[in-house]
């Protein structure tokens, strides 16, 4: 890990017909970290990986990328500067393969010259065995799982996870935290969005805190822990 | 003993017969009716790339059609040759399909297939006041005829339209194949999630919108060169929009072979109710509500489900294991 950042959220805020989405939000992500995003539903979390993945304009502030300015840039060249993102409700392409769902994103989203071995991926998902399964027919464990190898296969930087481990048993835990290890000894960084306590007191280095649209905190999970906003924010 | 390669050899020695049908002299109006096939083979297959494979409802075949037939015409009345007015025609075609993409493509879904309904009544209602060259055969501004057709036979234009067909049939293989088509179909899929994983969704688009305009006029093109006389209501007609969306939803939206059984069965009605009328459209209206319930995946995804496609290989071992025991 170092100090650079590579990702710098600078001020943004976006509304939606008067409702303060979020507001005037600025945070660092730097090389080869886990930063986690908590916050209580509704806080905002999923609008600002939005923001990020170029789904959303924000209405102010900038999004820096290495440096560069990908403020306006569309979700698909989000992809090919190398932020991929996955989804908190599974979206694959239901009717593809699997191994075709990460051929996309192979094929699309890597601008970046290295070739990825595609089954590698799915080995690191636990996917290999069901690469010539049609998406469609997949439990839901296992798309969450395919929403991360489809992220990896467009050879990323930055990674975006939206609840990897929301909806999985107490036992699958374990694993899930390993598979975010073994991304994170790629070479990636990730912010990870997480509702699952244990999950984010173990995977992140800092958390940054956002309630209603504003960020009320920002630390390592120790430090976010103990903090009284965050514990107000929670707790009322 | 090896199995030859049926999938291969198969459309070649289909194409070879159709190709040698005009000489062997069979009946001019089978010649006819094998003409319309192979056109609606065409637009259909255009059709099911968009609907089927990019997620695109287009509601306006008969604007590239009419457009092309009009190009076609106006161009042979201005002493263009047929031949380029046929690729003048799909040309034409394409570039209203670029003009209008920047418009439609905002549009998602339903709102894109409306959108684009209203397309060719608009160009109905402009060609019928329009008149660009002097020798209109009827009306005022409004129909047309195809001239310098002299000596281009019967034959010819079912060679003309038996191509068309093929090379619709064998550019959708092509796409399907290549990069292109993976992008398409996570499109069809899924658009967000194509886009974030790096699919530029509005060019991807485009270029399928072009491919099926430019191929839908150039059979739209050839279409009024077998029956050389244009007029909006039959050019901008909506029987364009029906006969391809037809005949993919019966054959099967989504696959290869559908829009291929689909015009069939669309020609086959059109020859078994041609002395209805009216009825003919009721019949044929019955029978694709009757598919869209009762088949959901047209007769394509009826023949997958019951393994139709294994059924020479099964026999061929069948066979075999009756050989080897005598």
């Amino acid at each position: 890990m170092s100090d650079t950042a590579v990702l710098s959220v600078e001020g943004v805020s976006k509304s939606f017909g008067g409702i303060h989405a979020i507001q005037n939000v600025t945070f660092e992500v730097r090389a080869g970290e886990v930063l986690g995003l908590m916050g209580p539903n509704g806080a905002g979390k999923t609008t600002l990986l939005n923001l990020i993945a170029g789904v959303y304009r924000p209405d102010s502030g900038r999004i820096l990328f290495q440096g560069k300015n990908i403020t306006r840039y569309p979700p698909h060249k989000i992809c090919h500067v190398g932020i991929a993102r996955t989804f908190q409700i599974p979206q694959p392409f239901t009717d593809l393969m699997v191994r075709d769902n990460l051929m996309v994103a192979a094929k699309y989203g890597n601008k970046r010259g290295v070739t990825l071995e595609l089954d590698e991926i799915l080995d690191l998902v636990d996917l290999l065995k069901q690469k010539d399964t049609t998406a469609g027919d997949l439990a839901t464990v296992s798309l969450k799982r395919l929403e991360l190898a489809r992220a990896l296969a467009s050879n990323p930087t930055l990674i975006l996870l939206d609840e990897v481990a929301a909806g999985s048993t107490e036992a699958e835990l374990p694993r899930i935290l390993d598979i975010t290890k073994q991304v994170r000894k790629m070479g990636k960084t990730i912010i990870l969005v997480e509702h699952v306590m244990k999950v984010m007191v173990e995977a992140v280095d800092r958390i940054v805190v956002i309630d209603k649209g504003e960020k009320i905190a920002e630390g390592t999970p120790g430090e976010v822990m103990e903090d009284e906003k965050v514990l107000a924010a929670y707790f009322g | 003993m090896k199995i030859p390669r049926l999938t291969t050899l198969a459309p070649i020695a289909v194409l070879v017969v159709l190709a040698l049908f005009p000489l062997i002299g069979i009946p001019l109006s089978w010649l006819n009716y094998l003409f319309s096939f192979f056109i609606y083979l065409a637009l259909a297959n255009m059709w099911n790339l968009l609907a089927g494979y990019t997620g695109l409802i287009c509601l306006c075949p008969h604007a590239f059609v009419g457009l092309a037939g009009y190009t076609l015409a106006i161009g042979t009345q201005v002493g263009m040759p047929f031949q380029v007015g046929l690729i003048a025609g799909a040309a034409v075609a394409a570039v209203f399909a670029l003009v209008i993409s920047y418009p439609v493509f905002r549009m998602k879904g339903i709102y894109f297939a409306i959108g684009t309904l209203v397309l060719p009544e608009v160009l109905k209602q402009w060609f019928n006041y329009w008149q660009p060259v002097g020798t209109a055969y009827q009306g005022g501004g409004a129909g047309y005829s195809v001239v310098g057709l002299a000596g281009f036979s019967l034959e010819n234009k079912y060679w003309l339209a038996l191509a068309i067909a093929a090379a619709a049939i064998f550019l959708v293989y092509i796409i399907l194949r290549s990069k292109l088509g993976l992008g398409l179909t996570a499109i069809r899929d899924n658009e967000n999630t194509a886009a974030s994983s790096g699919v530029n969704i509005f060019r991807l688009k485009l270029i399928s919108f072009l491919i099926a305009a430019f191929i839908m006029g150039i059979a739209g093109a050839a279409y009024f060169i077998h029956n050389p006389k244009i007029q909006p209501a039959g050019g901008f007609g909506i029987s364009w929009l029906l006969l391809p969306l037809m005949a993919t939803v019966i054959g099967g939206e989504g696959t290869e072979e559908g829009p291929i059984i689909g015009a069939a069965i669309v020609t086959f009605l059109r020859f078994l109710l041609a002395d209805y009328g009216a009825w003919s459209l009721f019949i044929q209206g019955i029978i694709l509500v009757v598919v869209v319930v009762a088949l959901p995946q047209g007769i394509a995804g009826l023949l997958r489900q019951v393994g139709a496609y294994h059924l020479p290989q099964k026999l061929y071992q069948a066979a075999k294991a009756r050989i080897h025991r005598t």
